[in-house]
């Protein structure tokens, strides 16, 4: 049987950074992957079929077929859901995981994204809590994260001080006609904005070329490999070194343990091998993101752990969260759209924090140029027929002149929210699957509520002659920005690792994704995944 | 599928203007090839519902909905989309005009090699297509 220094489930935004840390630092790493190395053709332009608009298919796994979930929803009602669907709450299955195909905004967390419970009280329900580490001590990593992937922002217009050291290693994306209306708009209102920060190469950067601003940004892959993912960064890195190994098309079915119940390695599938294999390892990481993370503990059960891994006080799998996305939309009297992507440009984090009446808060952002199909679905105002002559009019006139504001909304956790494996529904190669349940807590709505006024108000002030609005209602969030469900804290009792990723009493066990989020900011979480696996990845290599 | 149907049917829920209609950007093509391949299982109730389409305009006009004037057609649609229909319906006829407006909507306005947005009329039409940035 093979023996690694570590082996790492996942090689999404967390895992291919702590296989290029450890990697590095000279470790002999195995990084599991349980999707393929999707090539741009493999990933393709498929309006119907991607991870922004999925109806058919998508484009960066897990494949449609041989991978259910189970899904509970607010009645009680459970249903067995596809990939593509909904429901599933997909994130990519390849190499690169979500970062292969993600919009790629690079937004830190708010120093009081931090400190939720402290700043507000813990709402009757809600699993509402701090974090074990403040915004300072991640600082340094988020700087990493910015510099070693690339990062494209203006640090001296980010606005709620957020103390930073250095600014961003690239200038920011260039302005569009929407932001200088959504500009002189949030003037007007007195708001402060500030260009998206984006993990894409507006100039080049690490020898790879810059964005050529074409229209397929999140949901696909980069034409001139100018999107900074895990699998054109840090993985790299980790191959150059010679001492990484990357397994693809290999899921994990189990975390083994010895006759003492102490963490030994994998056991894992791979695509086209009828038997399963196990790989031995000083140390393991779990970075397979908030479901199929909590997922592979919960299957990874002995006398030891009859429960799963980590799991003695039912912690593992709870506070499943995302975020809710307020989507508010006007009609400009002007065309504002002219082809040039990635299309978000500019956003205002005035309404992180500090909101009568709300917990917590969000931030708004104009949006990735969006497909006509994609735009059919999603931005038509509610009454507009939705055939006949006027509905393709409205398209033919105004798929130019619609503005677009939207973003995430500070989820409020609650432990009812969550992942278990289902009883008896398998994948094809036999593992439990993934069952989801539950819903955000009410807070959330109410934020999100108070979020979807304000981007109608911007728009409004934006010089927008019509404004329409869509907001979603009670539901669970996890999707691509899923998180919380293995939460870091310092009570065993309570949450799941320490402040390391490290499982309670677990030595050599580590969970590193977002997983880990303890609360998951009113921002975009993936640099914050990022900075974790960074701080994460030079621990393990200084104890291992 | 009956082909004079369907055309008529995609032609009334995107009409031509200055910009071609439904049929002629190549909805059909595509609503064939999609409903032999992701949407097989439901090809014989997406058929069930032309059929029934044809009852309704049958019922209502006295006429096969090809041959009735835009106006006709469009009672008949939106008398099958909000439920006052003369006809009966063995299918659920909600499912089937979702269905309906949606799969020929995403022919219409989907990348042309799917077919139904033939040389990228709908792209040009909404100007998400520009020589600049293609």
């Amino acid at each position: 049987m093979k023996e690694y220094d570590a082996i790492i489930v996942g090689s999404g935004a967390a895992g291919g950074i702590v296989a290029c840390v450890l990697a590095e630092a000279g470790k002999h790493v195995l990084l599991l992957e349980r999707g393929r190395e999707l090539s741009f053709a493999d990933v393709g332009r498929d309006h119907l079929r991607n991870q922004r608009l999925a109806i058919y298919g998508h484009n960066a796994g897990p494949e449609l077929n041989g991978n259910p979930r189970v899904f509970v929803d607010p009645q009680g009602r459970s249903r067995i859901v596809r990939p593509h669907e909904l429901d599933y709450h997909n994130n990519a299955a390849c190499v690169g995981g979500g970062t292969r195909v993600y919009g790629a905004q690079a937004w830190r967390f708010h120093p009081d994204d931090f400190r939720m419970a402290t700043k507000y009280g813990v709402p009757r329900g809600s699993s509402l809590a701090d974090w074990p580490i403040t915004y300072e001590t991640l600082e340094p990593y988020y700087e990493r994260a910015e510099w070693e992937l690339g990062a494209a922002g203006d640090g001296r217009t980010i606005n709620h001080q957020v103390p930073r050291r250095r600014n961003y290693p690239l200038p920011p994306v260039p302005p569009s006609p929407q932001t200088s209306a959504l500009e002189k708009g949030a003037s007007r209102l007195g708001w402060v904005t500030t260009p998206v920060p984006l993990l894409i190469n507006t100039e080049p950067y690490q020898g790879r070329a810059a964005c050529i601003a074409c229209k397929y940004c999140v949901g696909f892959a980069c034409p001139t490999d100018a999107k900074n993912g895990s699998q054109n960064t840090v993985i790299p890195r980790a191959l150059a070194t010679g001492n990484c190994e990357l397994q693809t098309s290999a899921i994990a079915a189990s975390i083994d343990v010895d006759s003492q119940g102490n963490v030994k390695g994998v056991t894992y599938f791979v695509e086209g091998v009828a038997v399963r294999q196990s790989a031995l390892a000083k140390v393991v990481v779990v970075s397979g993101g908030a479901i199929e993370s909590a997922r592979l503990l919960l299957n990874s059960r002995s006398h030891h752990s009859p429960a799963g891994l980590g799991n003695e006080h039912d912690q593992v799998g709870r506070n499943l969260q995302g975020h809710l996305y307020p989507r508010a939309y006007g009609l400009s009297t002007t065309k504002v759209f002219d082809g040039v992507g990635p299309g978000v440009t500019i956003a205002t984090t005035q309404f992180s924090h500090d909101n009568a009446g709300i917990i917590g808060g969000g931030m708004l952002a104009d949006d990735f140029i969006k497909p006509p199909i994609d735009f059919w679905y999603d931005s038509l105002p509610p009454d507009l027929p939705r055939w006949g002559i006027r509905n393709k009019e409205f398209m033919r006139d105004n798929y130019t002149r619609v503005m677009h504001v939207r973003g995430p909304v500070q989820d409020i956790p609650n432990p009812d929210g969550r992942v278990t494996v289902d009883a008896a529904m398998r994948d094809k190669w036999g593992i439990p699957v993934a069952r989801l349940s539950g819903t955000t807590h009410p807070a959330t709505v109410e934020a999100a509520e108070f979020m979807r006024e304000r981007g109608e108000e911007w728009l409004r002030a934006s010089g927008c002659e019509k404004v329409w609005s869509a907001q979603p209602g009670l539901i669970l969030s996890g999707r691509q920005h899923q998180a919380g469900t293995c939460r870091m804290g310092k009570d065993p009792k309570t949450s799941v690792t320490d402040e390391w990723g490290r499982v309670h009493n677990h030595d050599n066990l580590f969970v590193v994704d977002g997983s880990l989020h303890v609360t998951n900011g009113g921002f975009n979480p993936v640099l914050t995944i990022m900075a974790l696996a960074f701080r994460s990845g030079e621990y393990i290599a200084r104890q291992f | 599928m009956k082909s004079e149907t369907l055309r008529a049917v995609v032609n009334c829920l995107i009409p031509a203007d200055e910009f071609p209609g439904a049929y002629e950007a190549g909805v059909c093509d595509y609503l064939r090839k999609l409903f032999e391949t992701d949407l097989r299982d439901d090809a014989e109730f997406f058929t069930t519902g032309l059929e029934s389409i044809e009852l309704e305009a049958r019922a209502r006009f006295g006429e096969p909905f090809a041959s009735l004037i835009p106006e006709q057609q469009t009672i008949t649609l939106e008398a099958i989309q909000y439920g006052d229909v003369l006809s009966s319906w063995q299918i659920s006829r909600q499912r089937f005009f979702e269905m309906l407006v949606c799969t020929t909507t995403e022919g219409f306005y989907s990348e042309p090699q799917q077919g139904g947005n033939r040389g990228a009329v709908s792209w040009t039409m909404t100007g998400f297509e520009d020589q600049v940035n293609p």
